[in-house]
């Protein structure tokens, strides 16, 4: 590759650039200014929105970057589209909104004089993430996934002061180092049947008959494994409480809705780049007959939401409940991945979207509620919902939207899942997901019978968000709501972005 | 000449790969366990080299070099993070750590 | 059988022998140094497999590097030398049967799958290739090595640090 074929796939990641430029920016002032760190999340602001405006121009753009040599002339090891778009996009939403929880957070003000390392390595994340949405070879694969992975893991255990961080951060690393051992061990394989670590070029090769099916299976599960970890899905999600009940609980709202995007846009990019033949006119993909994707997909979706659904349900610490409840929620998602369409494509994304709104505002208010009352116990809410009116509310509407009623956002996404499911002729797959929304039902509104029905041993506290919490509140409530009785606006957005280049 | 099958080194890296998954599975010490993922990390090396000998292409080689520099990184925030929590048990004199159920 | 032979088996031996020790020691000083040997072990493979810069690479960065970092760790928290992580392991049984599953069907695969392979020229040497191939096709992934390598710093860094406001 020469030097002119550099600087024209550069241009295809100005996003990334302006990601780490702001890395580097932000550990610099850092430096300069060590004594007051109050600019930081200023700075920080400024490189994310410097970010968004590359992000948005680049809506409609597609190409390879960073072709080799070995490699058709064509296919890059990037691959930029409006599907890997749309999933930086929403990166960058949670990001800047988990910026804005930060400042809140009484457990990040902690740790004023580490501010700076804080946004350097969420900055880190979102570098990983960005380029796991968009990345179609194996190297760059496994380096953004650990590049992700590295920064994740400091953060985890981020505000040390109390011991139960630093083993969230523990197990995290473990769990994580272990996974990407194994995907590492599957594409050592890969590349030994193929002799290439693009999936371009794999996909054209795995077509031959004489790659050795068990071979290939084996190292694809191996690679699964690394996959799985990222979404939480089950049999690889049993970090996922821990980490999520230990992280400070910015980290836990960005982990639960970014990370696990990433994850989701890295793992359609692969199936779909690797394995798929060709798509149909009807919006259906043809996969390769070498390895059954959808029977795996299958079963990984439904044992993912039973588990996360059915653990759930005892859960007091109401953040280890939306660990669970989101491991369920990975579940729908790759129900809407199983269905190998477009049509289910374009459900994944309107799921995401909603699924950021209600998560994030959902760990929000416990945030918010946790700095007064120091407990993210459920007993603990005993009465909440008279004291403070408007924090319970707004709970309930999260709450009411992650079960998936209407007139909420999450009835919507569901909606999408589902019909994408019916359409395909999934029915019983269908129903399952259904009986576990229904499951779902049970733990959500447990906690609100605690904040309106159960009489409190002690007079609950009064907490009164100031007025730019109210508003950052109502940044999520409204939008919940709004989206659930007009949706056409996400609809025709995710349906525009199922772009995905690929055979 | 090399006239050695290239299965031979792939046995071992397979070998070598099962004796790290076992270090993970049976060790409890949090710094052995490290040591059996760099176990791991060292059989995938080992398979890439050996494809990347055998098949006549450098990706192996590229990509085994960025592994190592990988395992490099994560080895120092996975150590500065037990060091982090031996002093934190040091301080409050726990001699377990088992806060979360396993 | 040849001497090339003989090198082969003698760096395999070294290799596995030292990795059982590894996982079956009770010291974690005698861990940390057959940990030493395995890695030695496999640089001596990667000599064998004509990969001569990652021979050096190999005992540079993980014998001079990860292992000198493990070895302080070790040191640093020899107070509780076991900071145990899991409240109870797999029974032996249970191991046993998972471990010996796995690896037959990992060394049945290494066997019976039909490898490509073709007698590929040795190079006189790998380093002028790979340096080129590094910062031309490979440019993005290095200068994203790049970052990685800055983020661990910071991490590891911040994490390690000692709190002012904890003592």
């Amino acid at each position: 590759m020469d030097v002119s074929n550099i600087i024209e796939s550069l241009k295809l990641i100005k996003p990334e650039i302006a990601v780490s430029a702001s890395l580097i920016l932000v550990l610099i002032f850092d430096l300069i200014f060590h004594k007051d760190k109050k600019l930081i999340p200023y700075v920080a602001l400024l490189g994310l929105f410097a970010t968004g405006y590359f992000v948005i121009h680049q809506f409609g753009t597609t190409g390879f970057g960073f072709a080799t040599k070995s490699t058709f002339k064509a296919f890059g090891m990037v691959t930029v589209d409006s599907f890997g778009t749309f999933f930086k996009l929403l990166i960058l939403i949670s990001a800047v909104l988990v910026l804005f929880f930060s400042s809140f957070s009484d457990e990040i003000k902690k740790t004023t004089d580490r501010l700076g390392e804080y946004y350097v390595l969420i900055f880190g994340m979102i570098l990983g993430m960005f380029l796991m949405v968009s990345a179609t070879d194996f190297l760059l694969i496994y380096l953004s996934m650990e590049l992700l992975s590295l920064s994740s893991y400091v953060l985890a255990g981020f505000t040390k002061l109390r011991d139960r961080n630093s083993e969230a951060s523990l197990k995290y690393v473990i769990y994580g180092s272990v996974s990407s051992g194994l995907m590492l061990f599957g594409i050592s394989i890969i590349y030994g049947l193929t002799g290439s670590t693009n999936l371009y070029v794999i996909n054209s090769l795995i077509q031959s008959p004489q790659i050795n099916v068990l071979a290939l299976s084996f190292a694809l599960i191996l690679v699964m494994a690394g996959m799985g970890f990222k979404i939480s899905a089950a049999p690889f999600h049993f970090w996922t409480p821990d980490v999520y009940e230990g992280s400070p609980i910015t980290i836990t709202a960005f982990l639960s809705v970014a990370s696990k995007a990433a994850g989701f846009g890295l793992l359609i990019r692969f199936i779909k780049t690797g394995f798929a033949a060709m798509t149909l006119n009807n919006g259906y993909w043809m996969l390769n007959p070498i390895f059954d994707w959808k029977l795996i997909i299958v079963i990984l979706a439904i044992l993912t939401m039973t588990l996360g659904n059915f653990s759930a349900l005892w859960q007091n610490n109401l953040k280890r409940m939306l660990a669970y409840s989101s491991i369920a929620h990975a579940g729908y998602l790759l129900l809407g991945l199983a269905v190998f369409s477009n049509q289910g494509i374009a459900a994944i994304l309107i799921y995401f979207f909603v699924y950021m709104l209600m998560n994030l505002g959902a760990f929000l208010i416990v945030m918010l509620i946790a700095d007064k009352l120091g407990s993210e116990d459920v007993d603990d809410y005993d009465g909440l919902g008279y004291t403070s009116p408007f924090l319970g509310i707004s709970l309930a509407v999260f709450l009411v939207s992650l079960t998936g009623l209407p007139p909420t956002a999450g009835f919507i996404g569901k909606l999408y899942i589902f019909s994408a499911l019916i359409d395909a002729k999934m029915f019983v797959v269908a129903v399952i997901g259904v009986l576990n929304s229904v499951v779902s039902l049970y733990y959500y509104i447990r906690v609100l019978k605690h904040m309106y029905l159960v009489k409190p041993k002690i007079q609950p506290v009064e907490i009164i968000p100031g007025l730019s919490q109210k508003f950052l509140v109502l940044l999520l409530v409204v939008p919940v709501l709004f989206f659930g009785i007009y949706f056409s606006p996400i609809v025709e957005l995710a349906k525009n972005c199922v772009v995905l280049l690929g055979f | 000449m090399n006239n050695i099958p290239i299965e031979y080194y792939l046995i071992l890296s397979a070998l070598m790969f099962a004796v790290g998954i076992t270090g993970v599975l049976i060790r409890r010490n949090a710094i052995v366990v490290f040591m059996s993922i760099e176990l791991m990390l060292n059989s995938a090396n080992l398979s890439l080299v050996t494809f990347s000998s055998y098949l006549g292409n450098s990706i192996g080689q590229i990509f085994v070099f960025f592994v190592m520099t990988v395992a490099a990184a994560e080895a120092a925030v996975g150590l500065a993070i037990i060091i982090a929590i031996f002093r934190n048990k040091l301080n409050v004199n726990i001699d377990e750590i088992n806060i979360f159920k396993w | 059988m040849t001497l090339y032979d003989i090198i082969f088996y003698l760096f395999a031996l070294i290799t596995i022998g030292s990795a059982m020790l590894v996982v079956t020691t009770k010291n974690i000083v005698h861990a940390a140094f057959a940990l030493l040997l395995t890695f030695f072990g496999v640089a001596g493979i990667y000599v064998l497999l004509a990969a001569d810069f990652l021979a050096i690479v190999q005992i540079m960065v993980y014998v001079g590097g990860i292992l000198v970092l493990i070895i302080f760790g070790v040191m640093l928290t020899n107070k509780i030398t076991s900071v145990e992580i899991k409240t109870g392991t797999l029974n032996v049984l249970t191991a046993s049967i998972v471990i010996g599953v796995f690896m037959g069907l990992v060394v049945s695969i290494m066997v019976w799958t039909g490898w490509y392979s073709m007698p590929a020229p040795i190079p006189a040497t790998t380093a002028y290739g790979l340096g080129e191939t590094l910062i031309s096709d490979y440019a993005l992934i290095f200068e994203l090595l790049a970052m990685l390598l800055l983020i661990a710093l910071v991490g590891a860094a911040s994490i390690a640090r000692r709190e002012k406001e904890s003592l």
